[in-house]
Parts: structure tokens; C-alpha cells; sequence
């Protein structure tokens, strides 16, 4: 959408809600990528720092 | 990770173990998975054991026991592991050695020794000499001996069930690295392959097997699997199609032959047609037409027939309608759309069958990829699926501790949020209230999670307000008479022209925006400009947005706080 007029928030972005409350499934522990997520769970890292490595 | 890792050289397999058929892969060292044959070239390898004057026949050698010698050859015993007598169900071994209780378990009489005695062998006796000699078939193939490996299970397998695998496999001497389910093995098979592309989408792996049906629908993000919601069915079946046919070909061999009796009524006539049967159905799979022929069926009297797949289609039309019914049954417990669905992939060896396939295509919309031998070129044998998957997760895993693989596949799992509702941003749109909602993470997703998405602008380019927000998806239904067109929001309407001649109702995926998140302004965009929108969600729900022009600086990043604080650092 266009900008509205007179539309002002600190640093550009204004907060408004939060996501809706997540539900807790079950991921199969299966492939590469649950691997990598695995390992980043494991060690405590984010997507940047596994990046990195 | 590195093989040194690993305290003793371990060589791992994939084994998928059916009740009808197993079968063994491995992964090359390019990383393809390549299922092996056993000694007699069969990569389908029939789940039966069969003892003839004290020697072990297995696979195929013991499957034509079922005529001359069934009461020593056992077969469909996967299902009754770690089963009490009173749970199973012993239908399909009417034609083969009967289960008894034993104590707590299951055993066969059978006479396996070159003794003239019976003795009660245990199912997870019969399980370790059947995993024994698909382990010797895989180690003579591949030259070294193997020790481990990982074996798909359906995904209603209880703990007991598997625990009492785990030992059976023990005894075979193969350490059971995991146990993978068989439709997310089937997922993985496709996904492993090299022209695969990830992409966040939902998927049905549709089983079709001798003894049991299984649907699982799976939500696919990233490369990461969750199961949605599964359905098993143990009338729905292989055996049942078997059936159809014998009771075809039983009809037509008692109108030549009205004298001689019912071959169905003949234990050994009837293992005669069942075999003939399978065979009959598998070369229709393939060919249009078929030879039935068995010699002294009954009453010394050969009979030969043929039947054509048109035939044979219309026989197991029951069967295939309840399959379908099944699929979309799976499809509402997941309580999605058949439009919600991008891929069916069709697994078992039933899946062959084309009818299976084209009635499929049928309930799915044209968007819905099928994949099975005879609608797509590039399908995997559907036979080969599990076990090719269990290969690739084999590989993956077989340079990790057993301790390891434990620990990062229990508590992890279970932990997992995922998201309720699919986050994106309103899209191009003069007015606030009717912006197009334009998905970025679809609902599903498990979190933490990263996603990148480029959006189109205004074309005039300027200020733009870029809305983050929760949607939903909504399934727009439009009778095809008044051929209306409320609002600007149908962007998927290329398929009306073929549907608008047939009298049914049109559907369509919509959204509907829900909660807003945030709102950001970007400035001075050039004209034409779009903007990229980064989303990092992390595990406790807090969101890391930016904003930037693409091939423009800075840009605009913002923090949504979570319930509690969130801690993701994004560089």
C-alpha cells in the first residue's frame, strides 16, 4: 500500500500485534535439513551464525 | 564429522520391511541410492521364510512354497512383532502357517529342521533369520559386511512394536541406527534426489500395500518434515485386488469347466490362483493386456486365460474409489483442501497400477502433482520409495554416535512450534482495508525459521507502508452460472475457461488477512522498485523483520517482542 499521510513511527516501523499463539507439533527426525536444524538446536545458534560456519 | 567418529567401521543400509516385501538399498559415494537385488535378481523381496527338509528357503524360493508346502512357510509377519495373540489380525496367513500364542508373543508351527517335529518359532525368531538373510544378500553385494542400518516402520508402530525390531535386528546382527516412517522415507527419497528443488509445501504419500493401506499427510518446510495427519486402512489392500482377479478368473474356469470343482475351494488350487494372481495384476501394471495360465489348477485341468486392463480396471473399481475416498479422508483429518495439496506421491507396489495413479488425478485439482509411474516421467518406482529413503538417512547418520542420533532425534522433536497461521505482507493496493495478502511462511511452519521474499511495488514507486500480517487461507467457492467476478482478489483464475463448459463448482484458494504485526514505511522508491522482506521468526514467536529496496542501502528493520523477549541476532 501507498504511505498514508501524516503516518510516522520511531526508526520507520511501528509494532502492532503478536503472532498468534504456535502450535507444538512432532518434525521427523529425518533428512539434511532436520540434521542441520538438530545441530543448530543443539549448540544454541541462529541462522546467521550457522551461516557463517 | 568425520568417520573417526565411528568406533567400529560401520556399514550402513536402508531396509524396508513390509509384511508382504522388503527390500534393501545403499547410498553410493555420490550419494544416490541404489537398491540391491538379492541373489536370485529380486529387489522386491517377498517377506517369507519357508523350510523344506530343514533347509531355510527366503524371498521368492520360499513364496512358491505356498503351494506344495504351506504350512512350513510363514509369511506376514511384520505387523504381529511385539503384538499380543489377542491384537492381531491372522487373515492373511489363512493360506500359510497359522500364528499360535506363546507366552506373551506370537509363534508359528512350523517344521524347520530336517526333524520330523514341529517346533513354535517365535515372530522375532522368524524376524532375525528373515533380517539375516537380507543382511548376507546386501553384504555379498556390497563386499563388506554390514552391521547396521536404517529400517522404515508405518507411522502408527507402537514403541513395543519397534522395541521388539530392535532386538530382532540385534540378533541379525544389524544395529538399528534410527527408525524412519515409511512415508516421510518416501519424501525423502524424492527430495534426495539432485533436481529436487526445497520449497515449502504439502504432500500426501499415498501407501498402497499388500496387507495395509497408509496415508500421511506431510507438511514439507524447508526440507522439514512434520506429519500432518495419517490414515490406516486394512481393507483397502493389494491382497483385496488379488482377490478381485481370482475371483474372476475362478468364474471363468468354473463356465469352461463345470464339472470339476471350485479352485477356490482347493487350498492348494487357491494358492495356485493367488500366485497367478499377483502376477497377473503386476503384468497389468505394465502391459495391456495379460496371460493367466496355471497348470492343473484342479482336477488335473490346466487353464489359461487373458484379461485386458480395461477389465481389470473396471473389477477393482471398488477398491480404487475406496482408496480415493481414503486419500481425501486423510486430506479433511489434516483439515486441508485437496487445493492445499501440491504434491500426491503414490508409494507400495500397488502403485503401479495406472488406474491407481489417473483415479487419484481425479480428486486432486490439476495443481496437484501426482506422482507415480504413469502420470509423471520422472517418478521413482513406487516399490523403491521407503527403502531408497532409508538408504539416504542411512548415510547421513551412520557416522554418528548411536548416542548422538538418540539425543537429537527425542527432545528435539517433540519441541518444535509451529506456526498457526501463515505470515506474509499486503501487497499492492491503492486503499488499506484490501490489500492482497501475499504469503511469506505458510502456516505449518516450525520455528525458529528465515524466509526472504522479493514484493512488487507501486509502479509509480514513492512512499510505500509495508503491512506484516498473519493470514489465513480460505477456500472461495463459485457456482459456474452467474460467472461472477466480486472483487479484485481472484489472482488464480486461469483455469476458468476449461472448467466454465462443466457443470461444477468452482474453487479457489483465497486469503483472508488476519492480525496485523507491524507496519513499515519505506521512502522514495524508484520506479518499478521492489522490496525485499526478510522474516526471521524464532522459536518463542519473536519476529526479526527488514526491509530493503532491492539494490537500494539500509532499509528498514523492526522487532515484533514475543510474548517474553526474544534474543535472535540478525547480521
Amino acid at each position: 500500500p501507498v504511505l498514508p499521510q501524516g503516518w510516522a513511527a520511531d526508526r520507520d516501523f511501528k509494532p502492532i500485534g503478536h503472532l498468534s499463539d504456535a502450535n507444538d507439533r512432532n518434525i521427523e527426525p529425518v533428512g539434511p535439513h532436520f540434521l542441520a536444524h538438530a545441530r543448530r538446536k543443539r549448540h544454541k545458534r541462529t541462522f546467521s551464525e550457522d551461516d557463517r560456519i | 564429522m568425520s568417520a573417526e567418529h565411528d568406533p567400529a567401521q560401520r556399514v550402513a543400509i536402508g531396509i524396508s520391511f513390509g509384511n508382504s516385501y522388503s527390500s534393501i538399498a545403499f547410498t553410493t559415494a555420490e550419494g544416490k541410492a541404489e537398491v540391491i537385488a538379492n541373489e536370485d535378481g529380486e529387489r522386491q523381496i517377498p517377506s517369507i521364510l519357508s523350510y523344506v527338509e530343514g533347509e531355510e528357503l527366503h524371498g521368492g524360493q520360499a513364496k512358491s512354497q505356498l503351494v506344495r508346502n504351506a504350512k512350513n512357510t510363514v509369511a506376514y509377519f511384520r505387523d504381529f512383532l511385539g503384538q499380543e495373540f489377542k491384537s492381531i489380525d491372522p487373515t492373511p496367513c489363512h493360506q500359510s502357517a497359522h500364528p499360535v500364542q506363546h507366552e506373551s508373543t506370537i509363534a508359528f508351527k512350523i517344521r524347520d529342521t530336517a526333524e520330523d517335529k514341529e517346533n513354535e518359532v517365535t515372530v522375532s525368531e522368524i524376524t532375525t533369520r528373515h533380517l539375516k538373510r537380507l543382511r548376507s544378500s546386501a553384504s555379498n553385494y556390497l563386499g563388506k559386511d554390514v552391521n547396521a542400518a536404517v529400517i522404515t516402520v508405518p507411522t502408527n508402530f507402537s514403541n513395543a512394536q519397534k522395541e521388539a525390531l530392535n532386538k530382532a535386528a540385534k540378533e541379525a546382527g544389524i544395529e538399528v541406527l534410527q527408525f524412519i516412517s515409511e512415508p516421510v522415507a518416501a519424501v525423502l527419497a524424492y527430495d534426495a534426489r539432485p533436481e529436487a528443488k526445497m520449497a515449502d509445501k504439502i504432500i500426501v504419500v499415498a501407501d498402497l500395500g499388500g496387507a495395509r493401506s497408509d496415508v500421511a499427510v506431510i507438511a514439507s518446510r524447508g526440507g522439514i518434515y512434520t506429519v500432518l495427519a495419517t490414515v490406516h486402512d486394512y481393507e483397502v489392500t493389494g491382497l483385496k485386488l488379488d482377490q478381485v482377479l481370482m475371483d474372476h478368473f475362478a468364474k471363468e474356469f468354473l463356465k469352461k469347466h463345470k464339472s470339476a470343482g471350485d479352485p477356490r475351494e482347493n487350498d492348494r488350487a487357491l494358492a495356485k490362483l493367488r500366485l497367478e494372481c499377483e502376477a497377473v495384476k503386476k503384468a497389468l501394471s505394465i502391459g495391456t493386456s495379460a496371460n493367466f495360465s496355471v497348470e492343473s489348477l484342479v482336477g488335473g485341468i490346466d487353464f489359461t486365460a487373458t484379461i485386458n486392463r480395461t477389465r481389470y480396471d473396471l473389477l477393482g473399481n471398488k477398491l480404487f474409489a475406496a482408496f480415493v475416498r481414503l486419500v481425501t479422508h486423510a486430506v479433511e483429518k489434516a483439515e486441508l483442501d485437496p487445493l492445499d495439496i501440491s504434491e500426491v506421491i503414490i508409494a507400495g507396489g500397488n502403485a503401479n497400477t495406472p488406474k491407481v495413479a489417473s483415479a487419484l488425478g481425479a480428486a486432486f485439482p490439476e495443481s496437484t502433482t501426482i506422482l507415480a509411474p504413469s502420470t509423471s516421467a520422472t517418478a521413482i518406482n513406487p516399490s523403491e520409495l521407503s527403502v531408497r529413503g532409508a538408504a539416504i538417512q542411512a548415510s547421513l547418520v551412520q557416522e554418528f554416535e548411536l548416542e548422538d542420533i538418540e539425543q537429537s532425534t527425542h527432545p528435539m522433536v517433540t519441541v518444535t512450534p509451529h506456526l498457526s497461521h501463515a505470515v506474509g505482507v499486503l501487497c499492492i493496493s491503492g486503499e488499506e482495508s484490501s490489500g492482497i495478502f501475499h504469503p511469506i511462511i505458510d502456516a505449518e511452519t516450525p520455528l525458529p525459521v528465515r524466509r526472504i521474499a522479493i514484493i512488487a511495488t507501486p509502479k509509480e514507486g514513492g512512499d510505500v507502508l509495508i503491512k506484516l500480517a498473519e493470514g489465513s487461507r480460505h477456500i472461495k467457492v463459485t457456482k459456474p452460472e452467474p460467472k461472477p467476478k466480486k472483487k479484485s482478489e481472484d489472482d488464480e483464475d486461469d483455469s476458468d475457461e476449461d472448467e466454465s463448459d462443466e457443470e461444477e463448482e468452482l474453487r479457489e484458494k483465497t486469503w483472508k488477512v488476519g492480525k496485523v504485526l507491524s507496519e513499515a514505511a519505506i521512502k522514495g522508491i524508484k520506479k518499478g522498485g521492489k522490496v525485499e522482506v526478510q522474516i526471521n521468526i524464532a522459536a518463542d514467536l519473536g519476529v526479526n523483520a527488514i526491509f530493503r529496496e532491492v539494490g537500494g542501502k539500509g532499509g528498514v528493520r523492526g522487532i515484533i517482542q514475543p510474548p517474553k523477549a526474544t534474543q535472535n541476532g540478525s547480521a
